[in-house]
């Protein structure tokens, strides 16, 4: 009927869906490449090769996501990055 | 050229005393824009680096986003949105800068006996991830001075030698060496 479907578009899915929080990397031209890597081994105990996949995305993308979770669980870890001099943000995660 | 050193976990970084004085002007003048000016500076007025970091210098009674390019570097907002980041800034900014600070206080008392005994020496047992830090804060203020991009390296080597910026891009390319050399022993 018409009037679901006027009720159906004024929601906004988003607020449905419980989704989870994730923290991004942005890229930057100053961290070093091996220092990124270092810094994703030492905070979230990636495989080298996990690291190093996720800094070339970075590197390569502009961005990653690295961890995701809720909110104060990214908030806690986009700090740790910020102690370590990376720039990070949090966010709602992108995919539903 | 110095370089750190690691014989099993011990670490150490010879310094001449020419860069031993470089890095404690610098550390000291990032300590006084994170706000911490308290203690017996290195550097006088006529240094050529003393006027790096000491522009905009305030020590806001609120917390505030930083109006000073440096400190939005190192102190960012972890939100894009500007009322996220500001709620966020005003409960952990001052854990966060306090790290760095007292990050950039254990490098500065370990050069302070090099540079008070005014020749050059040796920071025997250094803390390598502090270290490793605390270049890295170096490197990044320094680097939004310079308006660091992909290009600068190339852009160094083509400035004459007389140009009052070459020599502040070459410590900022001489923290990057040093950094790499310790991730490179960290590695090992």
């Amino acid at each position: 009927m018409a009037t679901d479907t006027l009720i159906e578009s004024d929601l906004d899915i988003s607020q449905l869906v419980d989704r989870p929080w994730v923290t991004i990397v942005w890229d930057d031209p100053v961290n070093l490449m091996s220092y990124v890597t270092y810094v994703f081994i030492k905070l979230f105990e990636f495989s080298p090769a996990k690291a190093n996949e996720l800094m070339m995305q970075v590197h390569t993308e502009g961005r990653a996501a690295v961890s995701q979770g809720s909110r104060e669980e990214m908030e806690r870890d986009v700090q740790r990055l910020h102690e370590h001099g990376l720039w990070a943000t949090l966010q709602r995660d992108d995919k539903i | 050229m110095s370089e750190f050193t690691r014989d099993q976990n011990i670490y150490s970084l010879d310094l001449s005393i020419d860069e031993a004085h470089i890095l404690i002007n610098l550390v000291e003048q990032l300590l006084e824009l994170l706000g911490e000016g308290d203690f017996h500076h290195h550097y006088d007025e006529s240094d050529p680096f003393a006027q790096l970091m000491s522009q905009l210098k305030a020590a806001p009674e609120e917390i505030v986003t930083p109006e000073d390019p440096v400190l939005l570097r190192l102190l960012p907002n972890a939100y894009s949105d500007p009322e996220a980041a500001a709620d966020f800034r005003r409960y952990t900014e001052p854990t966060l800068r306090g790290k760095k600070q007292r990050t950039l206080q254990m490098v500065r008392q370990a050069l302070e006996i090099i540079v008070d005994d005014d020749r050059s020496g040796v920071v025997e047992d250094l803390d390598s991830e502090i270290w490793l830090m605390a270049i890295n804060d170096l490197r990044l203020a320094l680097s939004i001075r310079l308006e660091i991009d992909p290009n600068s390296f190339d852009h160094f080597e083509a400035l004459s030698d007389s140009d009052p910026q070459k020599p502040i891009y070459a410590v900022y390319f001489w923290l990057g060496w040093l950094q790499a050399n310790l991730l490179n022993l960290m590695a090992g």
